[in-house]
């Protein structure tokens, strides 16, 4: 039993909770079902400690500036004494529909099913820029649906970026942080320059190509993950199985989204979710 | 879209010279002129329908020592030893900015800008939070904002660098572009480092493909390039057919416009030619392509015939800026394309030298023509553009 989950346990117990279960683990924290005294479901976080406070406090300000019914709602931040190390813990509302990796691993999704899911999240993007934020993890695992199974939530601002904060991460860094397989190439290179909302469209659009034909725009075939991730940092072309499969499905928007170069994205969130809601399958 | 005249040292002259009208705007400047005289300016534009009356605030290297800006109430009394790091700084600027436009009632007004010591990307991020800001501050005002950017053309040479450079100006609010390059070429001397064109005619590009307006400023006879890769409008002064908007020509005394001698531009050649060189260039009758007929050429070689020892650098100015806008007109429309001006200006100084034509200017000789074909034809093979 991990450490985090006696503080998670004994926290609702001081409370008046009830503890429910362990449901992820990240590199620098813990996420457990609990359920209020009040009787309300809450995803309950807890911190390592230690872990850079700045990114944590910029995660947690990053979530009170964003108000979406797709992006995940903060409802408390906590301060809590275990064995006499401090902890910080937040309580989030819980997504009881799982994540969009386990949906995935059932297969990929109708064409119907990604249109409206992209529609989704591209609103969430959205929402996300007008706050002069860029999340940096769009990705399967940061994406949860509620219990209603089809409303998609994104989840985790651990390594938001607030573009009117100067940046934490460091320009000697050989890679900005992001997870490899959905990042794009200015991330994979730390051209911090280059960093705006466009890299969360990047993102969507990657994650969007594996909904609809289960493999990523720069992937040749029987290529390695790796292989793929090479490609996007050296800014190759998209791989042309991808180029037909989104011309022949009627999503042609992926194929901008996910242009190597921010300037050859769709330039403002308006312009995406416009020309995302024209697209027809 | 129509050319923008862009104003210099007495100036305002031009802008009611009958035979020019076919530019539609006019980039205004503070440095030659006080508020005065521009609300002067501004008031004749109002009686010319869609006229567009632009400021560009003519930060670009900031002494107080500089014409009649420092009478301006936005520029700053601490210009010379101010932190241009600061938001601040930048803030109170911008404000004041707005305050003139507002009362000058523009049209339309840049964000200002200073030139750096390196094009560094934190350049270009500070070009558009500052245009971001002033367009911020204009958006309940009828004054547009347009984004000002000053691009060093030796950086664009390096693969890849227009990319970056876009990407980071395609964050400007505005939509609009006020595209500024800083060469080193020296006064009338043409561009000509194929990398750097390139480099420059994949930004504007870019820029336009990424549904953005690209105004080119201070440009010269280059039009044919900058059209070519899809910039929206160009803007052109009577003293850009001597000098090109680089450092040094802020350390140039104003005011004189350097003791200019008289240059006709001559599309044929794509060249600025020495009286000489039209006397023996014309009866030549160099195959032309489709402009329409320049009537300042009319007048002065009417008058080189009948008073030779007569002045005709103001015509000169005329007949230059006749050129570049049919020659932004015929473009635009497709009248003819810059590929075609550039084969036939190719094959002209092919001809020239083979009939031993000595132009005065020792550089004189079309040296620039291939390199502006190369780029043009790179740019159209890369981009599929016709």
């Amino acid at each position: 039993m991990s450490n985090l989950r006696n503080v998670a346990e004994s926290y609702c117990q001081a409370n008046g909770h009830k503890f429910v279960r362990p449901v992820g683990a990240g590199a620098f924290k813990e996420t457990f079902e609990v359920i209020l005294s009040t009787g309300e479901p809450q995803a309950l976080k807890v911190f390592k400690p230690g872990y850079s406070p700045e990114r944590t406090a910029r995660e947690l300000s990053a979530m009170q500036r964003c108000a979406h019914p797709h992006i995940g709602r903060l409802t408390a931040i906590a301060s809590y004494y275990f064995d006499g190390v401090q902890y910080l813990l937040t309580a989030e509302e819980f997504l009881g529909g799982g994540t969009l990796t386990a949906r995935l691993a059932r297969g990929i999704l109708p064409l119907s099913e990604t249109l409206a899911l992209g529609r989704q999240l591209v609103e969430a993007v959205a929402h996300i820029a007008a706050n002069d934020l860029v999340h940096r993890d769009i990705k399967p695992d940061n994406i949860m649906f509620r219990d209603d199974g089809s409303t998609p939530v994104v989840v985790d601002f651990g390594l938001v970026r607030d573009l009117e904060l100067t940046s934490l991460t460091q320009t000697w860094n050989l890679r900005g942080p992001g997870t490899p397989l959905f990042a794009p190439p200015e991330q994979l290179r730390n051209d911090k320059a280059l960093i705006d909302w466009r890299a969360d469209q990047f993102s969507l659009g990657v994650v969007l190509a594996y909904c609809a034909f289960g493999f990523h725009p720069y992937q040749r075939e029987h290529e390695s993950m790796g292989q793929t991730v090479e490609h996007v940092g050296e800014r190759h072309p998209q791989d042309e199985r991808f180029v037909q499969a989104a011309r022949t499905s009627g999503l042609q928007p992926l194929i901008r989204m996910t242009a190597a170069w921010p300037i050859h994205r769709f330039r403002t969130p308006d312009l995406l979710q416009k020309i995302w809601n024209e697209a027809s399958i | 879209m129509p050319a923008f005249h862009q104003m210099g040292h007495d100036s305002e002259n031009l802008l009611s010279v009958p035979g020019l009208e076919r530019f539609a705007g006019a980039i205004l400047s503070p440095v030659n002129y006080n508020q005065g005289k521009i609300a002067s300016q501004i008031d004749w534009a109002r009686t010319r329908n869609g006229f567009r009356t632009i400021f560009d605030p003519q930060l670009y290297v900031p002494t107080t020592s500089r014409g009649q800006i420092r009478d301006w109430p936005y520029f700053p009394n601490d210009v010379d030893t101010a932190d241009l790091s600061s938001d601040v700084w930048w803030g109170r600027l911008v404000d004041g900015l707005v305050d003139v436009c507002q009362s000058l009632s523009l049209t339309d007004v840049c964000s200002p800008a200073v030139l750096p010591r390196t094009y560094a990307d934190e350049y270009y991020d500070r070009l558009v939070g500052v245009g971001n800001l002033l367009h911020q501050r204009l958006r309940d005002s009828p004054v547009a904002a347009i984004q000002t950017a000053v691009v060093g053309l030796a950086d664009l040479s390096a693969l890849n660098r227009a990319m970056t450079i876009a990407s980071i100006l395609s964050r400007s609010k505005t939509g609009h572009i006020y595209l500024v390059f800083d060469s080193q070429t020296e006064p009338r001397r043409e561009l000509a480092q194929g990398d750097e064109i390139s480099g420059a005619m994949r930004l504007i590009d870019a820029l336009v493909q990424a549904n953005m307006t690209v105004t080119v400023g201070f440009s010269s006879s280059d039009l044919v390039l900058w059209k070519a890769a899809g910039a929206t409008n160009c803007a052109t002064g009577k003293f850009f057919n001597l000098r090109r908007f680089t450092k040094a020509r802020f350390e140039e005394p104003t005011g004189q416009g350097g003791g200019q001698l008289p240059y006709w531009f001559e599309e044929s050649v794509m060249s600025f030619l020495r009286q000489s060189d039209v006397q023996r260039i014309i009866p030549m009758q160099l195959p032309r392509l489709n402009g329409a007929e320049n009537p300042f050429s009319v007048q002065i070689l009417s008058q080189l015939t009948s008073e030779p020892e007569r002045a005709w650098l103001a015509l000169a100015w005329r007949q230059f800026m006749f050129w570049f806008a049919d020659a932004e007109h015929r473009l635009d429309s497709g009248a003819v394309s810059a590929a075609t001006l550039l084969r036939n200006a190719d094959r002209n100084w092919g001809q020239l030298d083979d009939a031993d034509f000595i132009t005065e200017e020792r550089r004189n000789d079309g040296g620039w023509i291939r390199p502006w074909r190369r780029a043009v034809s790179e740019f159209q093979t890369a981009t599929g553009a016709a």
